[in-house]
């Protein structure tokens, strides 16, 4: 260190330890940063990919007039997706039994990869599920990541009308008890290619402010 | 009315729940914050350079198994660009068996273990499976010299980054979990991409 450079603080050596031990292993791993309101996809320390986030927050389920708040957490940490929701939103096939193997059956080739003859049907492919823009994923942390792109309405008089309607789910025996989710907001397309990404196990890096 | 309606309202809204959102506040870890000032500048330096090391230099694919696109760089100068198909992320259940098969696309870091020009694809299970078919008693009836296309660059466990005869299917997910190009982008990363290159997978 030079006699003008200015002394790590204690977090950011912490992060770049806990990052470094992530980037060790071959796998994709995601770094938040609240402060600069990004979320990025890195593998071996290389950055892949960079999400920009509208917003950064933590929400709860509360009642109205609740006046207790979170307590903040200790950053930096990494947290991992418990259940990831490019793992379990999944499409299945199945066939129901099968045919004994004849060479020249096998000729017929699936409609998802059949090649271009001329005067034959272009190929299509086998339709894969548009994956959902707003969605949850629950980290070992105990709270949630909810991915979204729009935030619920937070102001008094939104927030009293959702009160009334879960007051009144809550009496029929049908409230919801969503879990505190640490909520990032972004574009759809971003959502959407998270979701593909967010598999169980995938660890998630908080920086703490710089 | 109006004020039954409202006394309702607010005995609802008292047992009701709502979002309520919290800035993004955070302590320091305490596990974190210990060190004089010389001893975290030569925990940062140690953590930089061995973080350095982990980054890849010469030439390294990255793919982008969402937008199914194939990045070809070399010391971090992007050389190439192509469209490929990924895999489609559908399950297939074997139903003799219960065994399943996921058609994914690995994620993370691979390495090209060998390159092969004509290769021959050994079709597995699976691929007879997906047909209805029961799988050959006899192995000569599982290869397969057209669907790879003319090269293939093979990154373990079956994955492999090859040629198609589907053209119009690239750029989606349309795979068993291979990488599928056209003709002159594989004959391109096939003469680029030395064996033993990474591939980052996200």
């Amino acid at each position: 260190m030079g006699a003008g450079d200015v002394p790590p603080r204690a977090t950011q050596v912490a992060a770049l330890e806990m990052e470094l031990s992530l980037a060790r292993r071959p796998d994709v791993y995601l770094v938040l940063n609240p402060s600069a309101r990004q979320l990025e996809v890195k593998v071996r320390g290389v950055a892949l990919d960079r999400i920009p986030l509208r917003g950064v927050e933590k929400i709860l389920h509360v009642p109205l007039l609740s006046a207790s708040s979170p307590p903040p957490f200790p950053l930096p940490a990494v947290w991992r997706v418990v259940d990831g929701p490019g793992d379990s939103d999944r499409e299945y096939i199945a066939p129901t039994e099968l045919r004994p193997y004849k060479a020249e059956g096998y000729d017929d080739p699936p409609a998802a990869a059949t090649p271009t003859r001329p005067g034959a049907p272009p190929p299509t492919a086998t339709p894969i599920p548009e994956p959902p823009a707003s969605y949850r994923a629950q980290l070992d942390c105990g709270w949630d990541l909810w991915i979204t792109e729009t935030l619920p309405p937070l102001g008094f008089l939104a927030r009293a009308r959702a009160a009334v309607r879960d007051g009144w789910e809550r009496l029929r025996g049908r409230g919801t008890h969503p879990r505190p989710a640490i909520t990032l907001a972004m574009d759809r397309d971003d959502a959407k290619r998270l979701h593909h990404l967010m598999r169980s196990g995938m660890p998630l890096l908080v920086l703490a402010d710089p | 009315m109006l004020v039954v309606a409202l006394g309702v309202a607010a005995v609802l809204a008292r047992f009701g729940h709502a979002y309520a959102a919290y800035p993004f506040l955070h302590v320091p870890d305490e596990r974190a914050a210990t060190g004089d000032a010389q001893a975290l500048g030569q925990r940062a330096a140690r953590a930089a350079t061995a973080l350095d090391r982990l980054r890849p230099t010469g030439t390294y694919l990255v793919v982008d198994t969402y937008r199914n696109r194939l990045h070809v760089y070399r010391d971090g100068e992007l050389l190439r660009t192509a469209i490929c198909s990924t895999g489609t992320g559908i399950v297939l259940r074997d139903p003799r068996t219960g065994r399943e098969w996921v058609f994914d696309t690995p994620l993370g870091e691979r390495i090209i273990e060998t390159k092969r020009r004509n290769p021959v694809w050994a079709k597995p299970d699976w691929a007879f499976i997906e047909e209805g078919m029961l799988p050959p008693k006899d192995p000569n009836e599982r290869f397969d010299d057209v669907s790879l296309g003319k090269f293939g660059l093979y990154m373990g466990d079956g994955y492999i980054i090859h040629g198609t005869l589907f053209k119009s299917l690239l750029g989606r997910r349309v795979t068993h979990g291979c990488i599928r190009l056209g003709d002159e982008d594989l004959e391109f990363v096939y003469n680029t991409t030395p064996i033993g290159a990474r591939v980052f997978l996200y």
